[in-house]
C-alpha cells in the first residue's frame, strides 16, 4: 500500500496525471457528491469499457470552472444539481446540443428549452411530520406562516434546494408574498444547515415538521425501517410550490462518442435504476418505475413551473436576508 | 553606498511578482467587461452593509490578535511564567487548525453559535499565532536588559512597555497584523459557517446565486481597494527595524505577580483555540458510523506533504529573493514589487483559483491541472506569508558587513552566500515552516486546480463533510492538525531554545 501511495505522490508531483481524456476515457466534472456518483461511474466503466476521470467540487464552483475554461474546457460532461446551474451553463454557451432522441426520453419540463441539458433524476420538496403531533398536512406551504406553527417547523434556509424552492415561490406568488412568508418563517421556524439535519430534528422529536428533499426521508426509512420512524412524509395537497420538483442533470461540453455514451447511460434503465435504488431519487424516463415507497412523480400535486425560469437566485437571497433567515 | 542586486535575484523577484499579479489582471479584465455592473454593485445599499460588516470584523480581529499575540509572546519570552515551554507551543498550535474546521467544530458542539462574536472568537484564535510567532521572535533576538535599565531609571511598567518594549516589537507586530487583517478579509469558510456576511461571502454568493463572474469580480475589486487602504496604513505605522544587537550579560526574567493567574488565562486560550475544535473532531469520530478508508487517507497524507513542502520551498526562495532586492539592496524596483505582491493577498481563494483556471486552460494548457498550476496558485496566495517572516531578519543585518566582504575582494554573489544567507537562515527556516503550514490547509484553489483524481487532506475533508460523513471526515481533520503541528513545533524551536538559556 505504501508503495502505491508513493507512486501516487510521485506521479502527481511530476504532473503526469491530469491530462485530457484519451480516446477510451471520459472526463467528468461533477457537482454531485462523490459518495453518490462514484458507484454509478464504476458501473458505467464496467458496462462500456470507458474509463472515467472525474473532478469533484460543488455545483456552482464547477459551473464557474467550466465557464472560465471556456473553449478549452477539459470536461466532456458536466453533472450537477439544480436547473439554475444547468441553465447558467447553457446561457454561457458551454454546452453542445443533445440528440433529440435522447432528450425525448425525459419530459420537456425537466430539460433545457435550448436542448442542451437534460435532467437525469428528480427530487421533490416534501414535508416530513411527526405522526402523533401533526394530523393533517396543510393544503399549501404558505399556511406554515400561520402562528399555530410557531417553533414547530424546521427548515434549512442556507441549503440550495430550499433556496430554489423560494425562487419558485417568488416566480409563482410574487416577491411581496414570498417576503411575507419568509418573514413569518423567521418567527416560526427552527433553523438548520442542511436538509439532513432537518430530517434528524423531526425524527428526534425536536421539531413537529420539516421541509426537505424527499429522499432524505426515504433514505432514512430504508436505513432504519419505515415502521420504526416516528415521522411520515407527504405533499401539500393543493397544486403547490411547496412540492417543487427539481432535477439533477447533465450537459455535454463536446459531442464526443464518450460524452454521448455517458448521457445515454445516465438515462438508460441501468442508470435510472441506480438513482432510484441508491439515491432514492425519481427516475425521469418511462423505462424505470420509482421506488414503490414513493408517490409517482405524475401524481405529485406540484405547481406548473418551468425549471428554466427559476435561475434568479440573487433576488431570493436578498429577500431571505431581509427576512432574517440568512 | 548600496550595491546593485545580482541579476538572478531580480529575475526571481520580478517573476514572483508577476505571478502575484495574475489575479489582479484577471479581475481588471472581468471588471472591464462589465463596468456598468461594477457601478451598480458598488452603489447598492447591500455593499454598504458588507463594507460595515467587513470593516468591523477586520478591525476587531486584528486588534484582538495583536493584544493576545503580544501578551503571549511577552509572557513566554520575558517573564517567569510557569510551564513556559508548554505555552510556547500551545500559543502557536492553533495555526495548525484550519479555520473552517475550527468554525465547524464550534457550531457542531454549540448549535446556534452564529454571528459577529463567534466569528470574532474563531478568527482571533486562528490568527493570533501569526502575531505571537513574529513578536516572540523579535523579543528573543533583542536585548533583554533594556527593560531592566529603564525600570532602574524609575520608569513604571506601562512606561517601559510604551517606550522600550513597543519600539522593539513594533515592526514584527505591524507586519503580522497586516497578515491577520488580510487573512480575515479573505476568509470564507469560517465566516460562512458562522453566518457573518463579509465581502468574501458577497463574492461567493455572486458565483452561487447568479453564476455571474463579472459581478463577483466587481465585489472582489472592492476587496482590492480595501487591501490598498490597509497596506497604506501599515506602511505608515511600520516603524524602523532596529539593527541586530548582540546579547550581553545575563538574561534575567521579569518577575510578575499572579503568574499562575496568567498561566490559567493562557490555558483558557489554548482550550478555545485547540481544545474545542479537537473535541469536536473526536466527537464526530465517536458518534458517526462512517469510516475512513486507510489507503485513501495515506495517499492524501503523502500528497499533502509533497504539495506543501514543494510550495514551502518555492515560496520561501521567492520571498528571500524579493526581500533581498527590496530591503537589502533597496533597489528602485522595491516599491512596485512590494505593492504587487501584497495587493492581491485579501482575495478569496476562489478568485485566485478561477484566475489561474482562466490563465491555465487558455494560455498554459501544458501545465493546466498539474501540480505546477497548483504551485503557482500557492505562490499567488501565500507569497506574503513568506515575506512577513523574512523581512525583519534581513533588515537586522548590519549593512557594514557587506563592505567588509567587498574590501576582502568577494563578489556580490559570494557575499550573499557567505555572509548574508548564514545570518538570515533562522528567519528563512521559520518562513518555510509557516508557509508549509499555511499551504497544507488550503482548500478552494486546490479543489479547482489539482490534477484530476488527486486528493489532499483538505479536499477529502471537504468531500466527506459535504456528504455529512463526519466520522469518516474526522481522521482527515485530526491528521491535518497533527501534520500542521510539526511545522508549528519547528517554528517554536528558536523561542524554546532561548527559554532554556534564560534564568
Amino acid at each position: 500500500m505504501l508503495k502505491k501511495s508513493i507512486a501516487v505522490l510521485a506521479v502527481s508531483t511530476l504532473g503526469l496525471t491530469g491530462c485530457a481524456a484519451t480516446e477510451e476515457s471520459l472526463t467528468l466534472y461533477s457537482g454531485r457528491k462523490e459518495n453518490l456518483v462514484q458507484p454509478l461511474l464504476d458501473q458505467f466503466t464496467e458496462d462500456t469499457g470507458i474509463e472515467v476521470e472525474v473532478r469533484y467540487a460543488g455545483t456552482s464552483e464547477t459551473a464557474a470552472l467550466i465557464l472560465e475554461e471556456g473553449e478549452n474546457t477539459q470536461a466532456d460532461v458536466f453533472l450537477g444539481v439544480g436547473g439554475a446551474a444547468l441553465g447558467a451553463l447553457s446561457r454561457g454557451g458551454a454546452f453542445v446540443e443533445i440528440d433529440q432522441e435522447i432528450l425525448d426520453l425525459v419530459p420537456a419540463k425537466f430539460r433545457s428549452v435550448d436542448d442542451d441539458w437534460v435532467g437525469t433524476s428528480g427530487r421533490a420538496r416534501i414535508m416530513v411530520y411527526n405522526k402523533e403531533n401533526v394530523t393533517q398536512i396543510p393544503s399549501s406551504v404558505m399556511e406554515l406562516s400561520n402562528p399555530e406553527w410557531e417553533d414547530r417547523i424546521a427548515i434549512a434556509p442556507s441549503y440550495g434546494s430550499f433556496q430554489a424552492f423560494v425562487t419558485a415561490m417568488r416566480v409563482i406568488e410574487g416577491d411581496e408574498k414570498a417576503l411575507q412568508w419568509l418573514s413569518a418563517m423567521s418567527e416560526n421556524a427552527l433553523i438548520f444547515n442542511k436538509d439532513e439535519e432537518v430530517m434528524e430534528a423531526v425524527e428526534s422529536g425536536t421539531a413537529d415538521a420539516g421541509l426537505v428533499n424527499h429522499y432524505y426521508f426515504y433514505r432514512r426509512g430504508v436505513e432504519d425501517g419505515f415502521e420504526n420512524l416516528i415521522s411520515e412524509a407527504g405533499f401539500f395537497t393543493s397544486n403547490d410550490v411547496g412540492n417543487l420538483v427539481n432535477v439533477a442533470g447533465a450537459g455535454m461540453l463536446n459531442d464526443s462518442e464518450q460524452a454521448k455514451a455517458f448521457i445515454e447511460y445516465l438515462l438508460s434503465d441501468a442508470g435510472q435504476q441506480y438513482f432510484s435504488d441508491e439515491t432514492m431519487e425519481y427516475p425521469l424516463t418511462s423505462g424505470v418505475q420509482p421506488s414503490e415507497k414513493l408517490i409517482p412523480l405524475d401524481q405529485v400535486p406540484t405547481a406548473e413551473l418551468d425549471l428554466n425560469d427559476i435561475d434568479q437566485l440573487d433576488r431570493t437571497l436578498e429577500l431571505m436576508r431581509e427576512a432574517g433567515l440568512l | 553606498m548600496r550595491q546593485k542586486p545580482p541579476a538572478v535575484l531580480v529575475l526571481l523577484a520580478v517573476f514572483a511578482t508577476l505571478i502575484s499579479l495574475v489575479p489582479i489582471a484577471y479581475l481588471l479584465f472581468r471588471g472591464s467587461q462589465a463596468f456598468e455592473q461594477l457601478l451598480i454593485e458598488l452603489l447598492r445599499p447591500r455593499t454598504l452593509e458588507l463594507l460595515f460588516n467587513t470593516t468591523i470584523l477586520v478591525v476587531s480581529v486584528t486588534l484582538a490578535s495583536l493584544v493576545i499575540g503580544v501578551m503571549q509572546a511577552w509572557l513566554v519570552v520575558r517573564t517567569n511564567l510557569p510551564f513556559r515551554n508548554f505555552f510556547a507551543v500551545a500559543a502557536a498550535l492553533p495555526l495548525a487548525m484550519p479555520s473552517y474546521v475550527s468554525a465547524f467544530g464550534w457550531v457542531s458542539l454549540f448549535p446556534g453559535f452564529y454571528g459577529f462574536w463567534p466569528s470574532l472568537l474563531v478568527m482571533t484564535m486562528t490568527t493570533a499565532p501569526y502575531v505571537y510567532l513574529a513578536v516572540a521572535a523579535s523579543l528573543v533576538s533583542s536585548n533583554f536588559q533594556a527593560e531592566e535599565v529603564a525600570r532602574s531609571l524609575g520608569k513604571n511598567r506601562t512606561q517601559v512597555l510604551k517606550s522600550v518594549t513597543w519600539p522593539i516589537i513594533r515592526p514584527a507586530a505591524t507586519a503580522s497584523s497586516l497578515l491577520v487583517a488580510l487573512y480575515t478579509l479573505s476568509e470564507f469558510g469560517a465566516v460562512a459557517t458562522l453566518r457573518f456576511e463579509t465581502f468574501t461571502i458577497g463574492v461567493y454568493n455572486a458565483y452561487r446565486s447568479s453564476f455571474d463572474r463579472n459581478a463577483a469580480a466587481a465585489i472582489a475589486i472592492v476587496l482590492v481597494v480595501f487591501t490598498l487602504l490597509i497596506l497604506y496604513g501599515e506602511r505608515k505605522s511600520r516603524g524602523k527595524v532596529r539593527n541586530f544587537e548582540p546579547h550581553s550579560g545575563k538574561r534575567i526574567r521579569i518577575k510578575i505577580s499572579g503568574r499562575y493567574g496568567f498561566a490559567s488565562g493562557l490555558l483558557g486560550l489554548a482550550f478555545l483555540g485547540i481544545g474545542i475544535p479537537v473535541a469536536a473532531l473526536v466527537r464526530w469520530s465517536v458518534v458517526g458510523s462512517s469510516r475512513a478508508e486507510l489507503e485513501r487517507l495515506t495517499d492524501a497524507v503523502l500528497v499533502t506533504i509533497g504539495y506543501s513542502i514543494a510550495a514551502g520551498i518555492i515560496i520561501t526562495l521567492f520571498a528571500l529573493a524579493i526581500t533581498l532586492v527590496t530591503v537589502r539592496y533597496k533597489s528602485s524596483l522595491a516599491s512596485p514589487i512590494e505593492s504587487g505582491v501584497w495587493i492581491g493577498h485579501a482575495l478569496p481563494g476562489i478568485v485566485v483559483a478561477l484566475s489561474l483556471v482562466f490563465l491555465g486552460a487558455n494560455l498554459l494548457p501544458g501545465i493546466y491541472q498539474t501540480i505546477w498550476i497548483v504551485l503557482i496558485a500557492y505562490v499567488a496566495l501565500f507569497l506574503p506569508n513568506g515575506l512577513a517572516g523574512i523581512r525583519n531578519p534581513v533588515s537586522q543585518i548590519p549593512i557594514g558587513l557587506d563592505e567588509v566582504g567587498r574590501s576582502l575582494g568577494q563578489s556580490r554573489l559570494q557575499i550573499l552566500r557567505r555572509i548574508t544567507l548564514p545570518i538570515v537562515s533562522p528567519g528563512v527556516l521559520a518562513s518555510l515552516a509557516l508557509v508549509t503550514l499555511t499551504v497544507m490547509k488550503e482548500l478552494p484553489a486546490t479543489l479547482l486546480l489539482r490534477p484530476t483524481g488527486v486528493d489532499t487532506l483538505a479536499t477529502r475533508l471537504w468531500a466527506l463533510t459535504d456528504a455529512s460523513s463526519y466520522a469518516a471526515a474526522a481522521p482527515y481533520g485530526l491528521l491535518l492538525f497533527l501534520l500542521g503541528g510539526i511545522p508549528a513545533w519547528l517554528l517554536n524551536r528558536q523561542i524554546r531554545k532561548t527559554l532554556d538559556a534564560t534564568t
